[in-house]
């Protein structure tokens, strides 16, 4: 004789339980936090080395690296000059909410302005996992095509902001940043758009206002 | 590659709600854009549940639809013409055409979650 035993939950509910409380940690904190998604390749560590040298001396940051291999990754965030905790996932194809906690049990955030997450180098899985962050934001660098988002349109969809990377290969290619940019605002028309090139600089100056600009609705937010 | 993990909550969450008793069936929904592949559940399944009372259940899989709802007048979108496309197809055509109020922002609300829905477990008449 067989017994039905309703259940209805959801596999991930650890996971978003997690995040839930992950994400009071942050705003106890003060702190935002940006989940960084991409291919690999697209440029997540140089984007954020770049915001590491240019906003350092304003603003606290800590890195949050996922990898499933090697501490590269966060040697490079330490030698442009933040903290930076590395976690590996081994065969794992993104980060969960538990290796967050567990990277800030390494370390601390009093104190800290941004948190920024630099998630496993994948355009679909990431988008599945909650970790607690204010803001996904995806980069998608020129080379890979211009038809990125018509691909993976979930990534796109989850995130508020979209940075486009190596622009300044656009001559070089047939990939074209306009069109890249068109093709993310007819997944998501409130996304913030950069066109950037983390290798010259260029455009980069916009981003890093939309992280400040961020910082401070946060903090409004917390306020009111 | 995360259907290992996420059929080792499967299994967890079975035997947990099963309390002690065989696990016959298991009866689980996936949204059509759930990061989770069907196939490779049942076959970590298989795996992963060897030696426990959920050994040999058999997997039944719901597939739950992409729902899209406009954030400005509220309309689910009716996506039922693309059924048969693959899910990143729909939402793409969804945000291509828009809603029918003229606005162009849609949500997915629905179609992403994997859960488990129900169980049957063996009664053993002894208990009773």
């Amino acid at each position: 004789m067989t017994l039905m035993v309703p259940v209805l939950r959801d596999i991930t509910e650890a996971n978003s339980l997690l995040a839930d409380s992950l994400r009071n940690t942050f705003r106890r904190h003060s702190v935002l936090v940006l989940d960084i998604i991409a291919s690999p390749g697209a440029g997540k560590t140089t984007l954020l080395e770049r915001t590491v040298a240019a906003l350092g001396s304003e603003l606290r940051l800590r890195v949050i690296e996922g990898d499933p291999t090697t501490s590269l990754d966060a040697e490079r965030i330490v030698a442009a000059g933040a903290p930076a905790v590395q976690i590996n996932t081994g065969a794992g194809c993104h980060l969960e909410a538990a290796m967050i906690q567990a990277a800030l049990d390494q370390m601390d955030i009093t104190g800290a302005d941004v948190v920024i997450i630099e998630n496993v180098g994948n355009l679909m899985c990431p988008t599945g996992w909650d970790l607690g962050e204010d803001c996904k934001v995806v980069v998608a660098s020129l080379p890979e095509g211009d038809d990125k988002p018509l691909k993976y349109p979930m990534a796109f969809a989850a995130a508020q902001a979209a940075v486009i990377n190596k622009v300044d290969l656009e001559p070089y290619i047939p990939a074209r940043a306009a069109r890249l940019r068109h093709n993310a605002l007819a997944i998501n028309p409130d996304l913030a758009v950069f066109e950037v090139s983390c290798l010259t600089g260029q455009g980069l100056a916009a981003w890093f206002d939309w992280i400040r600009a961020q910082l401070e609705r946060k903090r409004a937010a917390r306020q009111a | 590659m995360h259907e290992m993990s996420v059929t080792q909550g499967v299994l967890n969450m079975a035997l947990e709600h099963a309390q002690g008793r065989r696990i016959t069936d298991i009866y689980l929904q996936v949204g059509r854009l759930s990061p989770v592949v069907p196939t490779s559940v049942e076959l970590f399944f298989d795996y992963l549940s060897k030696g426990t009372l959920a050994e040999g259940a058999r997997l039944h899989f719901e597939i739950a639809p992409i729902e899209m709802t406009c954030t400005e007048c509220g309309r689910q979108a009716d996506l039922s013409e693309w059924a048969d496309l693959a899910p990143q197809l729909v939402m793409v055509k969804a945000f291509e055409r828009g809603c029918a109020c003229g606005s162009k922002r849609l949500k997915v609300t629905g179609g992403v979650a994997f859960g488990l829905v129900s169980l049957n477990v063996e009664d053993d008449p002894r208990d009773a």
